[in-house]
């Protein structure tokens, strides 16, 4: 079956992927377009940040088979407290943000940026409007 | 009322931008933009981008970013129109609309900017829970609109068991489905989950002129 990777900012359906139990093995040069991080020699790395591997942990999420390197993301999202979400029937999983997106999140005082679409399709950044006083009124139609 | 204010304020250095959280999008939220007829930006997050930024957990929610890029002011549930409950008539807020003009010409002093601890502690802060919550929300919207209703209602069940509170999932859930699904109506909902809004608009009087 399909199997599906949706982070806030991908969508990915890897063309080898295998679901054992709880585990979700992607070969190691599809990790990047569909979770965003990259096996180096250092360990996993998103960014500017590298998450070591321990032997111990290295043996649960990595592994060579079939002349390729895999990693177990589902595994290694526990690992960093990375938190997902996962629907068997549709093999469709999300992932959250990794421990480097969290980090300062929350220092809100400082407006967290974004860029969205206005109804016409056009982008808009919230920084793009610097300088001048801004009321961000969220609604809804709901 | 976003525009009569915008218009009135706009050569003030003033911007009012509004994000539209809904799963589906434009679709749905084109009549309220057509019917406001906008010169301001109305942004459309489909997927809670900005509500997960700013830890909201219901609409409306107003926050004031200053000229830094500050937030002075933050998680007001204000609308910009009051409803008359016995005639059904529609107003404009008045009362709001005076507390940012207050802003919008007193910058930093103005009675309504709230301090550093304040608005922290109005905005709250996120955890791991929330975290994973989001996590089946996003995952639920996905399913819901790639035709796997059923799949998503799990979701959006895992979301509510973990924060039963936010009132942006559920009300998005049962909008993409109906209440039935959850065994709860929304009024149900408050009664066992609590009130709707975190915090309240708290606003202090205007000083006597």
């Amino acid at each position: 079956m399909t199997v599906t990777i949706l982070t806030s900012a991908s969508e990915a359906t890897p063309a080898d992927a295998h679901v054992e139990g709880g585990s979700l093995w992607l070969r190691s040069d599809e990790l990047l377009a569909a979770t965003g991080w990259e096996l180096k020699p250092e360990g996993m790395c998103r960014g500017e940040i590298c998450v070591p591997l321990p032997a111990d942990r290295a043996v649960s999420v990595v592994r060579e088979r079939d002349g390729a390197t895999w990693v177990d993301v589902a595994g290694f999202a526990g690992y960093v407290r990375q938190t997902f979400a996962h629907d068997a029937t549709t093999e469709t999983w999300y992932f959250g943000p990794g421990p480097e997106e969290r980090r300062g999140q929350f220092q809100l005082l400082d407006a967290p940026d974004f860029e969205l679409p206005d109804i016409n399709g056009r982008k808009h950044r919230l920084s793009d409007y610097r300088g001048k006083k801004v009321l961000l009124a969220l609604w809804a139609s709901w | 009322m976003w525009q009569v204010l915008r218009n009135e304020l706009a050569g003030q250095n003033f911007e009012v931008i509004t994000v539209g959280c809904d799963a589906k999008g434009a679709e749905v939220e084109r009549e309220f933009i057509d019917a406001a007829n906008p010169d301001y930006p109305c942004l459309i997050d489909t997927k809670f981008v900005v509500a997960e930024l700013y830890n909201t957990r219901n609409v409306p929610a107003l926050f004031w970013i200053d000229e830094r890029g500050w937030i002075v002011r933050g998680n007001d549930p204000a609308y910009m129109t009051r409803r008359d409950p016995d005639t059904g008539v529609r107003t404009p807020n008045e009362r709001y609309m005076d507390v940012v003009r207050d802003w919008v010409k007193n910058g930093s002093k103005s009675i309504y900017v709230t301090p550093p601890d304040e608005t922290q502690s109005r905005i709250g802060s996120s955890d791991e829970s929330n975290q994973q919550a989001m996590a089946h929300f996003r995952l639920g919207v996905y399913l819901d609109a790639h035709g796997h209703h059923a799949e998503a209602v799990a979701q959006f069940k895992a979301a509510l068991a973990l924060k039963p509170d936010n009132w942006n999932y559920r009300r998005q859930a049962y909008n993409l489905g109906s209440a039935d699904e959850y065994g709860m109506t929304i009024q149900e909902a408050m009664q066992t989950v609590g009130p709707m809004y975190a915090v309240a608009l708290q606003l202090p009087d205007p000083p006597a002129s």
